[in-house]
């Protein structure tokens, strides 16, 4: 499917740039982040640290300061009692970093940097699988309507139209308040490292850190309805763009010639059209994986997603801190989100420079 | 009469795309899970007190006659009404000064993005290739990949807390009473005005501004390499001025039909943004209103965004064709 003509166009533009380079490093290091998230999280994400039980009192620690010397300081609310006459009083003392939560930690005394590396987990499979579906939807719906034309092409795209005239997160927001109700709202997703560690299955010596990995979250929580409703406000664009590829690709010789020969329509789409159209669906494809994580990052924000490990709603956990001194608990989330969209962002101008200079990118899709 | 024709189609065109949408959102209600006689009757509710508000919503005619009085009624204006607090209209409920008060805000974000954005896209295309065209560039690859809400969240961090005002809570005054303080004399409301949007607009606007830094470089880059700029140029003009008058004038006619087309990122912003300032507007009304589970309401919001959505685009494309007639044939 991909030519020798393509592959050395990528190659040339990926050794020229830089910005390709640092965007395929980001989207490689945070899918390994989701990918291998126990085995790298130094702590499980969910535990919380609030001194009760057998675990230490952990919360709101600040992060590790970067410049040794200039630690980041937090303060928390403690009660000094006195021995002898039990009264007491409460005092603001001062919170040290810790080594093993680099990034600190939160008012649950949950630790950030695993939060933050868990959270990739539901950004880049709502972003990859929300932007597949719009386009396992939206592509031949397009290219049928760009193919046959006439009244058919006018009807579906009329019906496309009907879509865009609502903004896409006012749509999402209310399908998704439509949908949090049902069943599916959530899936529990086991996790397959956990699984084996815990079972032994596997040799522990093949697993990094077995010992660590069986005490991880055994499940992710993925957002069924979050993953459908972006694909259902996205899948439009897909469709134009099929269609736009397929209007002018049937006025070609090569399909003239192909009808000439006696082949089907269907044939004619899927051996002729669709080859032929598929570069500007896969850099509109990136580019919608870019808008689909800020729009899970939203819709988890205003708590629609129905899980709390994600990076939207951590940044809606830390939001009451601001004011008080503890600014880490959303920056940190916020910082892997702009780090992975940057990544995507710069890995979709990359195929558009390499692969069809003649597309506006920033146009499509959005 | 040739854009005369071309207005009626485009006029019958956003009309039959705004009874798609009501369609779409009547539709919704029969998607949503439990009914909502069971949700508003109390718990011990006996057949008649059901049936009687089952009458009261409208919802014991056959589903062809509520369809038929759902789109006569949005024809008049009638958005329906809330099912939590009966016999309040969703009119009543959005009343003038929020809508007024998302207005303002999406249209000053606007602002701010075409003051930022054009002398940023000009002087990145006109110096391509140096510090100040890679930070524009950097700055606009950073304003498209940051989520609005986190952005205001840092703005309150970094700006609103040490200077010790936080812009939430409290709405601020509207601008036509700002406006009318300051010809009685009184700047005091305009500066308040301007305290609460400051922060707002700048979280709304750093999205569009990014993306319209990058439009417009690319579009003058294009545009410089053509034949007439070379004319101009060798006529004696001066370089801003080929620049601002000609270069700038046929880069921007392309780029308001793709902004017309992200207003809608825009809404959808404004409704985060509304929610990260507590800014009393249409957003964060929606917001409420899906997590109160009134349906009716949820679709008087959203029909009444969607209608305001169309027609803005609608005239935006009218605008366009006016200034640039090829676009017509298309």
């Amino acid at each position: 499917m991909i030519s020798d003509r393509v592959k050395a166009s990528l190659k040339r533009e990926f050794y020229q740039s830089r910005a390709a380079q640092v965007g395929l490093a980001l989207v490689v290091i945070i899918t390994l982040m989701a990918v291998f998230a126990p085995m790298i999280a130094p702590h499980d994400p969910t535990t919380q640290r609030v001194g009760t039980g057998d675990t230490a009192e952990l919360t709101d620690l600040p992060p590790i300061s970067p410049v040794p010397g200039h630690e980041f300081v937090g303060t928390r609310e403690q009660s000094i009692v006195n021995e002898t006459t039990g009264e007491f009083r409460n005092v603001q003392v001062e919170v040290p970093a810790n080594a093993s939560h680099p990034l600190g930690t939160n008012e649950r005394g949950q630790d950030i940097l695993s939060r933050v590396i868990y959270g990739a987990r539901v950004s880049m499979l709502v972003g990859i699988l929300g932007a597949a579906l719009a386009a396992i939807v939206g592509v031949p719906y397009g290219l049928v309507a760009g193919y046959f034309g006439g009244r058919l092409d006018d009807g579906l795209m009329r019906i496309g139209d009907v879509m865009l005239a609502f903004p896409s997160l006012v749509l999402a927001i209310a399908l998704i308040g439509v949908f949090r109700d049902s069943g599916f709202h959530t899936t529990d997703l086991p996790d397959p490292f956990v699984a084996a560690a815990q079972a032994d299955a596997i040799p522990n010596i093949l697993i990094p850190r077995s010992g660590h990995v069986a005490t991880m979250p055994e499940a992710t929580t993925f957002p069924v309805t979050v993953t459908l409703v972006v694909a259902l406000v996205n899948w439009v664009w897909f469709a134009r763009i099929a269609r736009g590829e397929a209007l002018s690709i049937r006025a070609e010789e090569y399909v003239t010639a192909a009808r000439g020969l006696g082949a089907s329509n269907t044939t004619i789409l899927r051996q002729h059209i669709l080859p032929n159209a598929i570069t500007p669906i896969i850099v509109l494809a990136t580019i919608q994986v870019a808008f689909i994580i800020l729009l899970e990052a939203s819709l988890s924000f205003l708590g629609f997603s129905g899980t709390n490990l994600t990076w939207g709603a951590d940044i809606q956990q830390g939001r009451n801190g601001l004011s008080s001194g503890k600014w880490w608990v959303s920056t940190m989330p916020g910082l892997a989100i702009v780090l992975a969209v940057v990544g995507v962002n710069l890995l979709g101008d990359w195929l558009r420079d390499a692969l069809d200079p003649g597309i506006q990118g920033e146009s499509g899709g959005v | 009469m040739q854009y005369g024709r071309f207005l009626l189609r485009r006029v019958v065109h956003s009309v039959f795309v705004i009874w798609g949408a009501a369609t779409v959102v009547f539709m919704l209600r029969f998607l949503t899970p439990g009914d909502p006689v069971t949700a508003l009757a109390p718990p011990d509710a006996g057949d008649e007190v059901r049936a009687a508000l089952e009458r009261r919503l409208g919802l014991d005619d056959p589903i062809h006659i509520q369809y038929f009085d759902y789109i006569t009624d949005l024809m008049v204006g009638d958005f329906g009404k809330s099912m939590e607090v009966l016999d309040r209209s969703v009119l009543d409920w959005i009343f003038w000064t929020r809508f007024l008060r998302s207005v303002e805000l999406a249209i000053s974000a606007t602002v701010v993005a075409i003051v930022i954005a054009i002398p940023l896209g000009v002087i990145s295309a006109r110096r391509r290739h140096t510090v100040s065209d890679y930070s524009a560039t950097l700055f606009s690859l950073g304003g498209i990949s940051t989520p609005n809400f986190w952005l205001g969240l840092m703005l309150i961090l970094l700006i609103a807390v040490p200077v010790g005002f936080i812009p939430t809570g409290t709405p601020g005054p509207l601008l036509h009473e700002a406006v009318g303080d300051l010809l009685a004399g009184d700047p005091g409301t305009l500066g308040d005005w301007l305290r609460f949007m400051l922060l707002p607009a700048i979280t709304l606007g750093t999205y569009f501004t990014a993306l319209l830094t990058r439009l417009t470089r690319s579009g003058m880059l294009e545009e410089i390499g053509k034949a007439y700029v070379k004319a101009t140029r060798a006529k004696g003009l001066p370089e801003t001025l080929t620049m601002y008058r000609h270069v700038l004038r046929n880069t921007l006619i392309p780029i308001v039909t793709i902004l017309g087309l992200q207003l809608g990122t825009l809404i959808g912003g404004a409704i985060i943004t509304e929610t990260v300032f507590e800014w009393n507007g249409l957003g964060q009304l929606l917001i409420e209103r899906i997590n109160a589970r009134d349906w009716t309401m949820i679709q008087g919001i959203v029909i009444i965004i969607a209608i305001g959505f169309v027609t803005i685009n609608t005239i935006v494309d009218l605008l366009y064709a006016y200034l640039d007639p090829r676009v017509m044939d298309e």
